[in-house]
């Protein structure tokens, strides 16, 4: 095969990748766009998500002095976890039971306890989340099959990019020499908008695919039983350990200020952002957060009677194969670095989702056409003259003429 | 935009394919609405804003104590991996017996001592959910024991029929023990 025709087989190849489906490309593209910004959606459409400071210099509470403010307005309400999301904008999240039964999250005032409100039923951040990474088809035996078909397509994302990259001669130069024509008309236009989104999106689509295609590899491995976890069984308090109360009444347990205080000393420079209260009598209390490495979180398992650590899961105590596998998730969310991170990764999101749409028009505009000539030409000489004639006619066509 | 494509493909399969192809975004687009009101009742079964479970099964009296209990799914048990077939079942301890009840099990048959009382259950007093595993060798006539340890060091039990407890486990139990 020349070299010529190397290209044209891959610019197809290019061309024909999911573009059957692409409209179910373009909607997980722009549902993971809105879940990477589901958080600050939620910010927006719900003042009680949000942090108003009562006076400058208005001092956080701490999580023990938080929980003691819900229960003094709601003493029946059971708290099973407060967390503090990571930028000040956003109020507590108290994770609740009601005694009814209902389990909603509760936004809570960071600086006076306040109970701002109850999180909706539809909850949109989890809505987005299920839409883009399992299609809403339900985990019934292990993953569900939507997840399956969301993460294979990291397998023609990633093959876009390269055949993409193989038929975008000497490539590296459009980022020295960006060329965006307006008045070529629409075709023109696309085109080059395609490639310069293209070039500058190279690290944003192989983060995207490659992460994309570890969710496929986690799921399989999961199903078949293969685990490259280092992390034990959680820990249960030893029987021993939890008193017997002659009178009959729980166990006094440490504050969840005590806790963090002591979670804060195992692990240097632990910011804790969550506390979990324990889950049953036989339960510890974990304290997590971001430590050196903000891709992954550290916790720590507390025993809630003597204070002992009794569990952690340390940045060092993962194997080099985990810090990669468990890094894969936050890089295909953006979210370990704040707002800034997010908002990039949003901005990239419509970038390619905007890549999806300008293919198609490109594709609609021309490669329908030279994939049909192409066709022809491999079949010109085995046909009838008859139908040879109409082929050459519109294969004669010249490509401009067709924009 | 297929008027563009001049040469249709000679063959049935081609042709076909030519002509449905850029249908399977419909067909793609239809999962997630079919899916969607399952999606949001186990959104709300989770929630707990649709009661304890999708079945409720009665108050149980445990000793001094009593419990609510549900079946979370009304449904057989679903497969886990080498775990084998999982059932969970969700409990809510009566108002008085909270602060007296350190901790609750679920077992299959009789437990011979607090040990081995079972799976125990996670989460609140109000709500708290256990998931066990169903033996394929387990007897229609099976009883599902129930067991609370108080704060007092004492414990309590009680028992209910499988059947009670979860019919369509039962139903499951019967169909695979025809195979």
């Amino acid at each position: 095969m020349s070299k010529k025709s190397r290209s044209k087989l891959w610019f197809l190849v290019h061309s024909w990748l999911t573009l059957p489906i692409w409209f179910f490309v373009l909607i997980v593209c722009v549902t993971g766009t809105l879940a990477v910004v589901s958080q600050e959606i939620v910010w927006l459409a719900t003042p009680e998500a949000r942090s108003t400071q009562p006076f400058d210099d208005a001092p956080l509470l701490t999580y023990e002095q938080a929980l003691t403010a819900i229960h003094k307005a709601e003493p029946n309400l059971a708290v099973q976890s407060i967390s503090r999301p990571d930028e000040s904008h956003f109020a507590l999240v108290a994770r609740v039971v009601y005694p009814d039964g209902r389990s909603p999250s509760l936004y809570i005032n960071p600086y006076t306890g306040a109970i701002q409100g109850e999180s909706p039923s539809f909850d949109f951040q989890a809505f987005t989340r299920a839409l883009h990474g399992w299609w809403l088809v339900p985990f019934t035996n292990g993953f569900s099959w939507g997840w399956y078909l969301v993460s294979f397509l990291g397998l023609p994302l990633l093959g876009s990019l390269i055949t993409g990259l193989v038929v975008y001669k000497k490539f590296w130069k459009g980022f020295f020499k960006p060329n965006l024509r307006f008045n070529h008309g629409a075709r023109i236009f696309w085109g080059d908008f395609h490639r310069l989104c293209g070039i500058w999106s190279i690290w944003f689509i192989a983060v995207i695919s490659i992460t994309g295609l570890w969710f496929l590899i986690q799921a399989f491995m999961f199903d078949n039983q293969i685990s490259i976890s280092t992390a034990g069984n959680p820990p249960v308090v030893a029987r021993q350990d939890v008193p017997i109360m002659p009178d009959g009444k729980p166990a006094p347990q440490i504050s969840l200020d005590q806790a963090v205080k002591i979670a804060a000393e195992r692990i240097p420079g632990l910011e804790a952002s969550f506390v979990s209260l324990p889950s049953n009598a036989y339960g510890h209390i974990e304290v997590g957060g971001p430590g050196w490495y903000p891709l992954l979180f550290q916790t720590a398992e507390i025993n809630p009677y003597n204070g002992a650590i009794e569990g952690s899961r340390m940045i060092a105590d993962r194997s080099g194969l985990e810090l990669v596998t468990e890094s894969m998730r936050p890089l295909h969310t953006g979210d370990f670095g704040g707002l800034w991170v997010k908002l990039i990764w949003f901005f990239f999101g419509l970038i390619l989702s905007m890549m999806i749409l300008s293919g198609l028009l490109i594709w609609t505009k021309r490669t329908a056409l030279a994939t049909a000539n192409a066709f022809k030409r491999s079949e010109k000489s085995q046909r009838a003259p008859a139908k040879t004639q109409t082929a050459t006619a519109h294969s004669q066509q010249p490509e401009e003429a067709n924009v | 935009m297929s008027k563009a494509v001049a040469a249709q493909p000679s063959t049935t399969l081609g042709r076909w394919w030519h002509k449905w192809r850029f249908h399977i975004n419909v067909l793609l687009l239809l999962v997630p609405l079919g899916f969607m009101p399952k999606y949001f009742a186990d959104a709300s079964l989770f929630r707990g804003d649709s009661g304890l479970g999708e079945r409720e099964i009665g108050i149980v009296q445990v000793g001094p104590w009593s419990l609510k209990l549900a079946e979370f799914r009304n449904e057989a048990p679903r497969p886990d991996g080498p775990a084998g077939y999982m059932k969970s079942f969700n409990a809510a301890l009566c108002d008085t017996c909270i602060d007296q009840v350190k901790a609750a099990y679920l077992r299959i048959g009789k437990p011979r001592s607090l040990r081995a009382a079972g799976v125990i259950f996670f989460g609140t007093p109000y709500r708290m959910g256990a998931t066990m595993p169903i033996p394929d060798r387990t007897k229609a006539d099976a009883e599902l024991w129930i067991t609370l340890e108080g704060w007092d060091g004492s414990m309590h039990q009680a028992s209910i029929p499988l059947s009670q407890a979860s019919p369509a486990t039962v139903a499951w139990l019967a169909q695979r023990g025809t195979k």
